[in-house]
């Protein structure tokens, strides 16, 4: 018998295509074998009676059961035409070409198999491979919408369709991070990861199904209200305020945030999580942007303080809704150019990805803080001490800033400039491994999705991290830094569920807190090791 | 006659379909960006770590660095040695190379023996006998074609065994798979029988001036074509036609996948051909029947961007 999943499998009646077992996963090194022994713990079956769970032991999306065959006949008729309009340039200029180009010219070899830290850190689930999901769309799509599919299909590889298969294709769009180190593998330049990014557009532009946190309390709140968290503009001015006196009590420091600056050279826009879950972050910003006399501002419009796009990972009509917002935000506020905060995903969005929707007095010049930052810390503006961040440093590679903009050298200058103990992970820069909270996965928390994370998708980084300080003693502080907000909340979580900070004594944090950490004029350190400051006045 | 008839044939349906598939490649609209770094035409500073000119300060002010150098210096080993291949899938390397390269060299045969023809029919004095070009001419055509043929040969078998042995592969394979493939090592077994009767491919060099002649020369029909000799030309004309058909067009598509997505690093500059471009995309009218979405097949993707989402409403 037959015990190796294939795509067809996607449409076989069951209750769990693929489990996952603990032993399956890549073994963790000590002090963590506790963790090689522990399952993820079982989705809550009175929680989950009336959704679709038939993939995996977890839940991202959370789609309702439907009703009757009926319901699901209609629900496989509503995929199909989200499926055909993937296919046409009115609906999908955005990606046709890159789609279209992935979809007709896999030659399946798996070289991409080996390069899917998901995949590989699952024990190598069959649902996990890169080209599975791929593999089950494109059958589908050759056999229910090209012209003579359903024969074709015996030779080009059959599938039925069902709607346990279209929920299970939904869910398993899911399960990828849109890292894209599988695209960057293939020796023809097939995206698996550009694929599961349309199976994910499918089902919110046509379906209306997308995960809560991506599109009501993401994409949704922060046009309605001004940002992702929920912030309204007079609370970011409220916390900005906080923030001020923080810093000043913190670091010793007077900053001033300034506000709607018409005319200012920079419109610095964060992620507003930072405000909220790090706004050392934020107030480290302020403090070198003052201290360098940049001439900057913060917007105190709905969405002009939060730069985060969440459309960029499930839908195209959310993502230029946010795109062009910030962009004229910046256009009323006349500023020379817009510089993005430490957050990958939306270095992404606002640089790359909008470049080809925004046009006329929209395409304002967009720059990487990493960029600013490396500028003013190489140019001598500030007084840096690197003797007070005596302490080792790795630096995690956010996908989005590298492998998607090749922004790879201006972090690493400022570190070596500011961290004597800093050492790269392996692999690094372009060929780095996800975070395992991208895509929208460091914000989904629904069921024991964030168990599946930390345990499949985070595993590789967690590995990473652990292998860059083995030379270190376990008693000394080790500081991750991750420039983006995303990447940051998911190295925090990984720190919290392997009680990283007691075994190993793993700290996280941004680049700016590294800077301010170094500069001379600060009489506090902004980096504390738990009660420990990292230096002494 | 007949076999000259079957090459034309499929060379045009060959020239056909892959100028159809590269005028739908053209033709369709400009998509947003979506590279991935390394980008190969940046200054081979850059391309080491996999830089790009977002790293400058103010980057929209510089000159653009493009080089067309460092681009060939990446293309050149991977379409000829599959270095991509070599690095992250060595194992099949070992396979695919001889495959791919055995292919690779079957087409420079055959643009040899064009050109061996070409320059008979214009009577060169090239070709005369001793003549160093033209004894160079024959040595690369034998060379090319056998070690064409002993590589395809390798490879083909080769691939058969690693996608029938290695259930990664063999689940994924469906019939065409091994249909196209089974195509090809057939046209490398035939080749390889006729030319085991005929070492020098001199039936070869006679084939190819017919081609070029309509079999009209008389030296074209010395020496006459052997059974081997036939179905190699039936098979390769097969093939030549088929190839544009199928996922194997990956060779030439591989063109628009590279420059047309992971190294479209162009940015929008205002009143560019980009930006008109996206002006145009901006004017289709998306029928998505999400209720976010708002899209009613007449509003534009302008004023859906412009507008809020349906929940908002």
């Amino acid at each position: 018998m037959r015990t190796r999943l294939a795509p067809t499998d996607i449409s076989r009646p069951s209750d769990c295509l693929s489990h996952i077992e603990a032993e399956d996963l890549a073994p963790l090194p000590p002090p963590y074998e506790d963790f090689n022994t522990t399952a993820i713990p079982p989705l809550k079956p009175e929680k989950v009676r009336h959704i679709e769970t038939s993939l995996d032991d977890t839940v991202a999306l959370g789609i309702p059961k439907p009703a009757s065959p009926e319901e699901e006949e209609a629900l496989v008729r509503q995929f199909l035409s989200g499926l055909k309009k993937l296919f046409e340039k009115e609906n999908n200029w955005t990606f046709l070409q890159p789609l279209l180009l992935s979809m007709e010219h896999c030659a399946k070899c798996q070289t991409c198999a080996d390069a899917c830290p998901v995949f590989e850190m699952s024990g190598r689930k069959e649902i996990y491979r890169p080209i599975f999901r791929a593999e089950v769309l494109r059958r589908i799509y050759k056999k229910y919408l090209r012209p003579g599919g359903k024969i074709t299909a015996k030779l080009t590889g059959d599938i039925d369709l069902n709607w346990t298969a279209i929920a299970r294709l939904a869910e398993l769009s899911y399960r990828c991070t849109l890292c894209r180190r599988c695209a960057a593998a293939c020796p023809i330049g097939v995206d698996n990861g550009l694929i599961a990014h349309e199976i994910r557009k499918l089902f919110s532009q046509e379906m209306g199904i997308a995960p809560k946190e991506l599109h009501e309390k993401g994409t949704v709140q922060h046009l309605q209200v001004g940002s992702s968290t929920g912030m309204k503009p007079p609370g970011a001015k409220d916390s900005l305020e906080f923030i001020q006196e923080e810093m000043e009590e913190i670091t010793g420091y007077k900053v001033d945030i300034p506000w709607d600056v018409e005319g200012a050279d920079i419109l610095l826009i964060h992620n507003a999580g930072e405000i909220l879950a790090w706004p050392d972050n934020v107030g480290a910003f302020a403090v070198i942007f003052q201290a360098a006399g940049v001439s900057w501002t913060l917007s105190s419009e709905a969405a002009g303080y939060d730069v985060v796009n969440y459309g960029l990972w499930y839908d195209d009509v959310q993502f230029s809704r946010v795109a062009v917002r910030h962009a004229d935000i910046a256009r009323r506020l006349k500023v020379k150019k817009i510089v993005i905060g430490e957050c990958g995903h939306a270095h992404k969005a606002l640089t790359v990805v909008a470049d080809r929707l925004l046009t006329g007095d929209l395409n304002i010049p967009r720059e990487s803080a990493l960029v600013t930052l490396a500028d003013i810390v190489l140019s001598g503006k500030l007084r840096l001490d690197p003797r007070r961040n005596d302490f080792p440093v790795t630096l995690h590679d956010p996908c989005n800033i590298v492998r998607s903009m090749g922004i790879v050298a201006p972090q690493r200058r400022i570190l070596k400039k500011i961290a004597p103990r800093f050492r790269e992970m392996t692999p690094h820069g372009v060929e780095n491994y996800c975070c395992g909270g991208g895509s929208g996965f460091a914000i989904m928390s629904g069921h024991n999705f964030v168990d599946w994370r930390n345990r499949v998708s985070s595993r590789k980084k967690f590995l990473q991290i652990l292998a860059a300080f083995a030379n270190e003693p376990a008693e000394v502080p080790k500081y991750v830094c991750a420039p983006c907000s995303n990447c940051k909340g998911a190295i925090r979580d990984l720190i919290r569920y392997y009680h990283a900070e007691e075994r190993s004594r793993l700290y996280y944090g941004g680049l700016v807190d590294l800077i301010v950490n170094a500069m001379a004029d600060m009489k506090k350190p902004i980096i504390r090791f738990g009660d420990e400051p990292s230096w002494k006045a | 006659m007949g076999l000259y008839v079957l090459t034309y044939v499929c060379a045009l349906v060959f020239v056909l379909a892959m100028g159809l598939r590269i005028r739908r490649q053209i033709a369709l609209p400009v998509h947003v960006r979506w590279e991935l770094y390394p980008v190969r035409h940046e200054t081979a500073e850059r391309v080491a770590y996999g830089g790009s000119y977002l790293e400058a300060l103010n980057w929209w002010e510089r000159p653009d660095e493009r080089s067309v150098w460092n681009e060939l210096k990446y293309m050149a080993p991977e379409i000829l040695l599959m270095r991509g291949l070599w690095k992250d899938n060595r194992r099949l390397w070992w396979v695919s190379f001889p495959f791919h390269f055995g292919l690779y060299l079957m087409t420079a045969t055959f643009g040899l023996l064009l050109l061996h023809a070409l320059l008979a029919l214009v009577g060169s004095q090239d070709l005369a006998e001793g003549h160093p070009l033209g004894r160079l001419l024959d040595v690369l055509i034998v060379l090319a074609g056998w070690t064409g043929l002993i590589l395809g040969n390798i490879g083909c078998l080769g691939l058969f065994h690693r996608r029938l042995a290695d259930p990664e592969l063999r689940d994924y394979a469906s019939f065409a798979d091994y249909l196209n493939l089974g195509f090809i090592f057939l046209f490398f077994l035939c080749a390889f029988a006729a030319g085991l009767g005929d070492p020098s491919l001199a039936g070869a060099r006679a084939y190819a001036l017919g081609l070029l002649t309509a079999g009209s020369a008389p030296a074209a029909s010395v020496p006459g074509p052997s059974a081997a000799g036939i179905a190699t030309v039936v098979m390769a004309s097969l093939l030549a036609a088929y190839i544009p058909l199928t996922h194997m067009s990956h060779m030439l598509m591989k063109y628009f996948f590279y420059h047309n997505v992971k190294w479209d690093d162009a940015p929008n500059r205002r009143g560019g051909k980009i930006e008109a471009a996206v002006r145009k995309n901006l004017g289709l009218r998306p029928t998505w029947q999400a209720w976010h979405v708002g899209a009613d097949g007449r509003k534009s993707w302008r004023e859906i961007a412009a507008s809020e989402p349906g929940e908002m409403k």
